[in-house]
């Protein structure tokens, strides 16, 4: 009944076209040689992005950079002050991360929300934000945790802030040669309460029409100390919102105007129409979900 | 260039182009048809497998990327003459009608069952988020995974 597959023969002819230059480093310092030694190259990290947008025309890739084997991509460490997330750190490992969850809470469900149980397998967070999509589901929480990124080449590295790392819709400041080795996330004393949002067509596989993520510090008295908000798909990049929260900071509980915080977010971004959702809906959405966030996270 | 991996527990030797995707290894290269393709963008889950036991998209994973890896396709599941419980159950509650999502659908069963023996609905829902069935037959393939699960747990006791 059952057709065994060692019945079958390889048939290796029929996989296309004959091989070009595919580099596997093992180590930094093997990628370090790789990329002295050659430019255009075509870098791959869990390929979710990747294979999509070559879907059909993968062989006119010529040279093919694969972190995959880069064991000290994959590391998270935990220091006192902060914490490293390796670039190569998939979802799903950071869903599984008991850490991540107690200290960022928001980066957790973001994660969680993130296309399937098989892109999760897959796609790595470094991945998400190198290839900069104004929807990348991480982006709005590691805008809020004031998240950093490392960026290395053959000959240095340089420190980034991510609120400065996204220059447009799928382009950032990463320049020919140039890895995204880590993301470097500050630990702080305060105790924060946040909320995600995530609005799309469906639950499951989508790219979102409107992200929200926000996150707020309050006094020993409730007095909102610190406030951090970011939108994602709604401007050419993820977006901190900087107008409200400016209006939260010193607003205790039960003072907080809700429908200024919620104007405020609806002025700062500037969606587009598209096939996800029209950029009046995406105003109007803008509005709700901050209301509903601070709602939330005022509770 | 050539990889090494584990396709449903056999050793296999194959040479592949840097762009072969695994399904066009498991499908051309391997003769496994039973691992079907839809989208080819992962975001239908027809053409899901086990690689290293996790679910993964098989047309978004470079066949090289698998190398040294485990991977478990639907012609993995049954052994001897006999179906796996879960492909049994999708049989005997219905689940199945054109019958081109099943193989994904199985194998994110599958990784459900094993780690949960009493799934529930939404539990089910979730493992099954990333595998589409457009015959909309979603109340009969919870029902098997149920089944499945109920029928593997009274086994293994």
């Amino acid at each position: 009944m059952k057709k065994q597959s060692k019945d079958v023969k390889n048939r290796p002819t029929s996989s296309g076209r004959d091989s070009k230059e595919y580099f596997r480093p093992k180590s930094k310092k093997e990628l370090k040689e790789i990329l002295k030694n050659n430019d255009i190259l075509t870098i791959i990290a869990g390929g979710t992005d990747l294979l999509v947008s070559n879907y059909q025309k993968l062989y006119k890739i010529d040279k093919w950079l694969d972190l995959d084997l880069i064991d000290e991509f994959k590391e998270v460490k935990i220091f006192d002050d902060k914490i490293e997330i390796g670039s190569m750190v998939t979802h799903d490992r950071l869903v599984r991360l008991e850490k991540i969850k107690e200290l960022f809470p928001i980066l957790h469900s973001a994660a969680l929300d993130l296309g399937s149980p098989q892109i999760r397998s897959r796609g790595t967070i470094g991945g998400n934000i190198v290839t900069s999509s104004p929807a990348g589901d991480l982006l709005p929480p590691l805008l809020v945790y004031d998240a950093e990124v490392v960026i290395i080449s053959d000959q240095e590295e340089r420190k980034v802030d991510l609120n400065t790392f996204f220059t447009g819709p799928k382009k950032n400041v990463l320049k020919e040669g140039e890895i995204l080795e880590k993301i470097v996330i500050p630990l702080k004393k305060d105790k924060s309460r946040g909320v995600w949002k995530k609005v799309g067509k469906r639950k499951a596989l989508v790219i979102s029409s409107i992200s929200l993520a926000l996150n707020i510090v309050f006094d020993k008295d409730n007095i909102i100390k610190k406030a951090k908000m970011a939108i994602g798909s709604a401007a050419p990049v993820p977006l901190r919102i900087k107008s409200a929260e400016e209006i939260l900071i010193g607003q205790s509980l039960d003072s907080i105007d809700y429908i200024k915080v919620a104007k405020a977010a609806a002025k700062q971004i500037s969606p587009i129409d598209d096939i996800r959702g029209t950029a009046e809906y995406r105003i109007s959405v803008a509005k709700n979900i901050t209301k509903s966030a601070l709602k939330e996270v005022t509770k | 260039m050539e990889i090494k991996l584990t396709v449903n527990n056999e050793k296999r030797k194959v040479n592949v182009k840097p762009h072969t995707r695994l399904i066009d290894l498991l499908r051309e290269d391997l003769g496994l048809t039973g691992t079907k393709e839809g989208c080819g963008k992962g975001e239908c889950g027809a053409c899901t497998v086990l690689m290293d036991n996790k679910v993964v998209t098989s047309c978004l994973v470079l066949a090289v990327q698998a190398d040294g890896s485990e991977i478990l396709t639907i012609e993995g599941l049954e052994t001897k003459d006999k179906l796996h419980p879960i492909q049994q159950a999708f049989i005997d509650t219905g689940a199945v009608q054109c019958g081109y999502c099943i193989p994904g659908m199985i194998i994110s069963s599958k990784k459900l069952i094993d780690q949960n023996l009493n799934p529930s609905d939404d539990q089910i829902k979730r493992a099954l988020s990333g595998n589409i069935c457009r015959c909309t037959g979603y109340v009969k393939i919870v029902d098997a995974v149920k089944q499945a699960a109920h029928e593997i747990k009274s086994g293994v006791k």
